[in-house]
């Protein structure tokens, strides 16, 4: 507490940590409020996993390689080992979890990857999914090069990369015709 | 061991009286790519990490007219600054060189500020803007001073920084029309990899096609990036031809003092900065506006 009495008199938002040595976060996730505990050093990718059970992220390399921990942070995909949680005070998170709409519907990028067929273990799959979607959001019907931009720090260890690309530019390309019509 | 507090301070002067109560042991947070995998492997075990998420002004770029500079605010991300017509246009090198970083997840979080406030050696924007002759304003204690980027990046992790002092812009004078300049990474492993070497060119000709104007700097080889002004001087007003190339890359080859690290020997490094730097400069001939106009004249 000695850190206290000196600090400035208006330190902005400042979140000191309880005995546990967390501090709460406010988060939405998946279109719900949620109020987190979390280490002040510890990642989204930890926090979403351990204290809200939400598997769908996964941790494959750790450091910003393989695009497993991908979640959209605002909007853009963001990769959940790089990210504190406590950074995310505020923001609006969303998983593959939050993907389908209310009545279970998956979403047709999710609808493409499985009639593509566009996984084998599928650790991967979130991820490249949720990279799809942030793209989509931007560019209605990306092409190929603007897709495999998005897909820079993915890495399928199963090599499905030729049926990731087939699922893509088909979802790109349904986007492109309706447009078109 | 207890876990560091979090502030998201409102104003540079905020995050910099926070730095100051906590007397080194804090730590700023931008785009956080750097900083979270340094707490998460023990690196650094800060008492406080102060995040500039919600500090305003710092994510502008613009042009200063008067001063013919492009400034970047600090918390603009690479991926960002990297599409911004304005720096396409007035520094097309740095555009080059921050798309190539990383991946676009690492792009979209990691910001211009923060990759010079790392001073890791293996990164590539920061030799082109020490070869554009880029300064950095920094806000301490004392207020605001400008420091130019090779004073600022002094070794391995290593910059000039005072504790509490924060970057707010990077600013880069503007390239004369006609200047030709390229960056070009050199990975040796795989394609989203960090530089083995980075070289930045800029090359500007008179109408004589002599060398008006000519600046390189060499990234990720060594402890930070390298120039060599007194070679930059001396091939001024000279036609740069194969051999006047060649000699200017050896001189960047044999003074180098190079890394050995994973991504390359100290001796392979040495090699590849003898190629690359020609490679470079090259490239950037290719784009200058006396090519341009040379072509035009042949049509
Ligand atoms: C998977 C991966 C791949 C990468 N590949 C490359 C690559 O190919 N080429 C390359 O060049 N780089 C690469 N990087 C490095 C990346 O570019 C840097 O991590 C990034 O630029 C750091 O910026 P940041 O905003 O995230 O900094 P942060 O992580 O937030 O901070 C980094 C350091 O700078 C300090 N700091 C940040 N902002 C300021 C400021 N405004 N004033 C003072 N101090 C500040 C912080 O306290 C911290 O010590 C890679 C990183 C990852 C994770
Ligand atoms: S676990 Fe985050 S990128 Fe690999
Ligand atoms: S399906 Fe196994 S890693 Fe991609």
């Amino acid at each position: 507490m000695s850190e206290l009495q000196e600090l400035p008199d208006d330190p902005g938002a400042v979140k000191l940590p309880d005995a546990d040595g967390r501090v709460p976060v406010r988060i939405d996730v998946n279109g719900r409020a949620r109020t987190l505990r979390v280490r002040t050093t510890q990642t989204l990718l930890d926090a979403l996993r351990e204290q809200l059970r939400l598997q769908g992220a996964r941790s494959g390399c750790g450091v910003g390689m393989c695009g497993a921990c991908t979640v959209l942070l605002d909007g853009r995909a963001a990769s959940g080992c790089l990210t504190l949680a406590a950074v995310c005070d505020g923001t609006d998170v969303r998983t593959v979890e939050g993907l389908e709409d209310p009545s279970g519907e998956l979403s047709r990028v999710q609808e493409a990857f499985l009639r593509h067929r566009a996984f084998q273990c599928s650790y991967c799959t979130p991820g490249f999914v949720l990279a799809l979607e942030a793209l989509l959001a931007v560019d209605p019907s990306p092409d190929e090069a603007a897709i495999r931009e998005a897909f820079s720090g993915h890495i399928c260890r199963c090599g499905s990369y030729s049926r990731i690309m087939a699922a893509a530019l088909e979802v790109a390309g349904a986007t492109d015709r309706r447009e078109q019509a | 061991m207890s876990t560091p507090a979090f502030f998201f301070p409102r104003s540079v002067a905020e995050a910099v009286d926070v730095m100051d109560s906590y007397d080194g042991a804090a730590k700023l947070v931008a785009g956080g790519t750097a900083l979270t995998l340094m707490v998460q492997q023990r690196l650094v075990s800060p008492q406080a990490l102060v995040s500039l998420r919600d500090v305003p002004g710092l994510g502008e770029v613009l042009v200063d007219e008067d001063s013919g500079l492009l400034r970047i605010g600090a918390l603009v991300t690479h991926a960002a600054a990297a599409r911004h017509p304005l720096v396409r246009r007035h520094a097309p090198l740095l555009a080059d060189s921050l798309a190539v970083v990383g991946n676009a997840q690492v792009r979209s979080a990691a910001t211009v500020g923060g990759v010079l406030a790392e001073a890791d050696y293996a990164s590539d924007p920061p030799a082109t803007l020490r070869a554009l002759d880029a300064e950095v304003a920094a806000h301490g204690l004392a207020g605001e001073r400008t420091i130019g980027v090779g004073e600022l990046l002094l070794g391995f992790y290593q910059t000039a920084l005072a504790p509490a002092e924060v970057v707010t812009e990077v600013r880069v004078p503007v390239l004369p029309a006609g200047t030709g300049s390229a960056y070009l990474k050199y990975t040796s492993r795989s394609h989203e990899d960090r530089p083995c070497v980075g070289v930045a060119a800029i090359v500007g000709l008179a109408d004589d096609g002599s060398c008006a104007d000519l600046r390189v700097a060499v990234g990720a080889a060594c402890d930070a990036p390298l120039r060599l002004g007194d070679v930059e001087q001396q091939i001024r007003g000279r036609r740069l031809d194969g051999a006047t190339l060649s000699e200017f890359a050896d001189a960047y080859a044999d003074r180098i003092d190079p890394v050995s690290d994973v991504r390359g020997s100290a001796w392979y490094r040495r090699e590849m900065v003898r190629v690359w730097v020609r490679r470079a400069i090259e490239q950037a001939l290719l784009r200058s506006g006396a090519h341009e106009h040379s072509k035009e004249r042949a049509q």
